[in-house]
């Protein structure tokens, strides 16, 4: 499947939910689409033969934040990203979970890495840093730090 | 620990005290065995007066703890018993050790899956503080006497991950280490070196 | 009877590492598991923003310590996607040698720990003597047991030592009758069935569902290998046959990974052999200069250059030994990695592993959590 022709098969049905469809190397092309409409893109993705999704990540833009979603077709056999940009201020979007359930842990560690938070989410909690851990490491504001500053930092957790 | 029950095999007293130093005792081929212990084939009920009264009468000479001390030490640092349980990479390396071609147990080293029935923790591999106190419960839980070793990089000083938001940096910040191994991980000959040097320090030990 | 939730882990003789297995029994079934990850979080995504592109692979072999070598592949794949390099063709088929023999000695870690917790003693020492012969031929050309740093941003780091490929060769023809007494020991052993067959069933619809890939997959019946299905460095140029069983348990994924073994000894023989008529240059030219130096003090000209550097996307996918991973590096230009994003086949298999447990009893607990292949390292990363 080539970028223009999935555009060809999402535009119809999603119309301006979703605002590109671009090439990204070695998969099917990245679809950058709204926030709003997360789940009516989940739903069309999944419909056209991707029923796995093999991970979910998030990046820190300092301005924004990006989540992006990769899904593997074995009917095509390939990849493709899913992405979407969030305010930094109001970092939240609609789970996957009710589309894909593999979601679910790949959620929880964005929500604690990138403070991203995944409405409706079954179980959001901390999943590789402790529990009550209060800082989320992935963002660019958060520098690593000499080990004796950072014990004092884990005490204070 | 400081009970005679401790050293069933003396059967007749020594009577060079020198012959308690506790160097040159190691049990290796071509060396003679421990010098101060003379087995004899005795009965039971023969063996047990002749012991307490070899013991009776070496604790008299020399007090208590003199006697005991090298002999447990000999039995302790002969039999080390290693937590079992691997954090990161160097428990690939310490498992390697345990395989046919290293065969760690024929120093007495077998991993024992309990910290009950363990008296030294293989720190092998990357410690972080979400397992910090778990780290701190399981020594805790060990019996006394109990050592330490810090294998690998990782658990001498955080290693690559020295910077990193969720490492210690040195396992020796949470509980106290007696040998450290260098390497990462540590090839299983030096976690072997660094055990005999262990036997070493437990061979010294004097309290 | 009433139910209650217990520990095992994160020193459990079951785990593997560190980690936490929380079960709800009632009796001796459990209702309900909850894995508790994290104990071995160091945070390699985030220190390799602090790194430069050629040190995020001292990171790579510690991320999975048994398949250093194909998470170093992963990540070299991406990067240099990112970096707009293209390795030379000796180069990838050395990669590819690496990724295979890696395999192998991961599998055969595998086996040496999983048959040990069903109960059976000798093969652990099988296991790990077989394993030793490979970690040899690895020191041979990288230096070291486990952790390599042998690949690098445009190719690797060496050609391969004199007379290599015999001593390979050699390894190869002894391994390949291991395989059938490894068989032997196991399925020719009655404990082994009785405490393998029909355990942790997941069905391939399943297994898609919660994305559980590789032997686990495999062991379903679904013919999925990235190797095969979208292949990267030369595997499209190897023959080879994708490892299938049926069943979906324990024993299914035991056939799987024996088949896979037999399958990367086939592979090998071909890459061997093309290493021996194909001489050549194991590295790029013309990498950009920064490339080279790690601290990168090269002056105004180098910081000129990498200012001037395209900057990319890297995505890249491979077939590690336990199911598919998956690296996604943003290059925004400059030294470090923007953001460096892995995804491992493991964390994927334990999210699962509700789906595979429940209903079990606590002593199929062993059995089913080692036919996962738990490495801590590569979940918690």
């Amino acid at each position: 499947m080539q970028t223009d022709e999935l555009e060809r098969t999402l535009r119809p049905s999603l119309g301006d939910r979703i605002t590109s469809v671009e090439a990204f190397p070695d998969t099917a092309g990245r679809v950058r689409f709204r926030r709003e409409a997360a789940l009516d893109v989940f739903r069309s993705v999944h419909a056209l033969g991707f029923h796995h999704l093999s991970t979910v990540g998030g990046i820190d833009w300092v301005d924004h934040r990006e989540v992006f979603y990769i899904l593997w077709s074995d009917d095509t056999r390939q990849y493709v990203v899913l992405s979407t940009d969030v305010p930094a201020s109001d970092a939240h979007v609609e789970s996957a979970t009710p589309v894909w359930p593999s979601a679910n842990w790949h959620e929880r560690e964005t929500w604690e890495l990138v403070d991203i938070t995944f409405d409706h989410h079954p179980d959001l909690r901390h999943l590789l840093t402790p529990d009550g851990y209060a800082f989320h490491p992935l963002l660019r504001s958060f520098k690593l730090h000499e080990p004796e500053e950072l014990e004092v930092k884990a005490r204070h957790v | 620990m400081t009970t005679p029950a401790s050293a069933p095999r003396l059967a007749r007293s020594a009577t060079q005290p020198e012959s308690f130093r506790a160097d040159g005792d190691l049990l290796m081929a071509g060396q003679p065995a421990v010098p101060f212990v003379e087995i004899e084939a005795l009965r039971v009920k023969e063996f047990i007066p002749a012991a307490k009264e070899a013991l009776t009468d070496l604790i008299a000479e020399q007090g208590q703890s003199k006697l005991i001390r090298p002999v447990f030490n000999w039995a302790g640092r002969n039999s080390l018993f290693p937590l079992h349980w691997g954090l990161a990479c160097c428990a690939i390396e310490f498992a390697a050790a345990f395989g046919a071609r290293w065969d760690a147990e024929r120093f007495g080293v077998v991993p024992r899956s309990s910290p009950r029935q363990c008296d030294l923790m293989i720190v092998n591999g990357t410690v972080t503080w979400k397992v910090a106190h778990k780290l701190i419960t399981l020594y805790e839980q060990m019996p006394e006497p109990k050592w330490v070793i810090a294998m690998g990089n990782c658990a001498t000083g955080g290693g690559p991950f020295r910077t990193a938001y969720s490492v210690v940096p040195g396992v020796d910040k949470l509980v106290p280490v007696d040998v450290y191994i260098a390497g990462c991980p540590p090839r299983p000959e030096a976690m072997l070196d660094g055990i005999l040097r262990l036997e070493t320090l437990i061979r010294e030990r004097k309290e | 009877m009433s139910e209650m939730w217990i520990n095992m882990g994160p020193q459990h003789p079951m785990t593997h590492g560190l980690w936490n297995l929380r079960v709800r029994i009632e009796g001796e079934v459990i209702l309900d598991v909850d894995p508790e990850m994290g104990y071995l979080h160091r945070g390699i995504e985030k220190i390799s923003e602090d790194r430069h592109y050629n040190e995020v692979i001292t990171l790579m072999d510690r991320t999975c310590y048994v398949a250093g070598l194909a998470w170093e592949h992963l990540y070299m794949l991406a990067a240099e996607e990112a970096l707009h390099i293209r390795p030379p063709e000796r180069a990838q088929y050395l990669r590819v040698l690496c990724e295979e023999f890696q395999r192998i000695a991961s599998h055969l870690m595998w086996y040496a720990a999983f048959v040990q917790d069903i109960g059976l003693m000798s093969p652990f020492l099988y296991g790990m003597r077989d394993r030793d012969l490979i970690l040899d031929l690895f020191q041979s050309y990288t230096g070291a047991r486990m952790t390599y740093e042998y690949m690098r941003a445009g190719g690797v780091r060496n050609d391969l030592p004199p007379g290599f490929t015999d001593r390979a060769r050699k390894v190869l023809d002894w391994l390949l009758p291991r395989f059938h007494e490894y068989d032997q020991l196991c399925l020719g052993s009655d404990i082994f069935h009785k405490r393998c067959d029909g355990l942790g069933k997941l069905s391939a619809e399943e297994c898609i569902r919660h994305g559980v890939t590789g032997p686990m997959l495999r062991s379903a019946g679904r013919k999925r290998d990235l190797r095969r299905d979208r292949p990267y460095a030369v595997y499209d140029q190897l023959d080879f046959e994708v490892a299938v069983a049926d069943g979906a348990d324990v024993t299914g994924r035991y056939l799987v990974r024996m088949e896979e073994m037999r399958q990367s000894v086939r592979i090998l023989y071909q890459v061997l052999d093309w290493l021996d008529r194909h001489p050549g240059p194991v590295m790029a030219d013309q990498l950009p200069r920064w490339l080279g130096a790690p601290y990168a003090p090269v002056g105004r000209e180098g910081y000129l250059l990498k200012r001037n550097y395209p900057k990319g996307v890297g995505f890249s996918a491979i077939e590690e030994p336990h199911g598919e991973a998956l690296a996604y590096v943003v290059n925004e230009g400059g030294e470090h990695p923007y953001r460096v994003k892995f995804r491992s086949p493991v964390f994927a298999n334990l999210a699962a592993s509700r789906h595979y447990l429940v209903g079990y009893r606590v002593a199929d607990i062993p059995p089913i959590m080692g036919s996962v292949d738990v490495c801590v390292g590569e979940v918690d990363r």
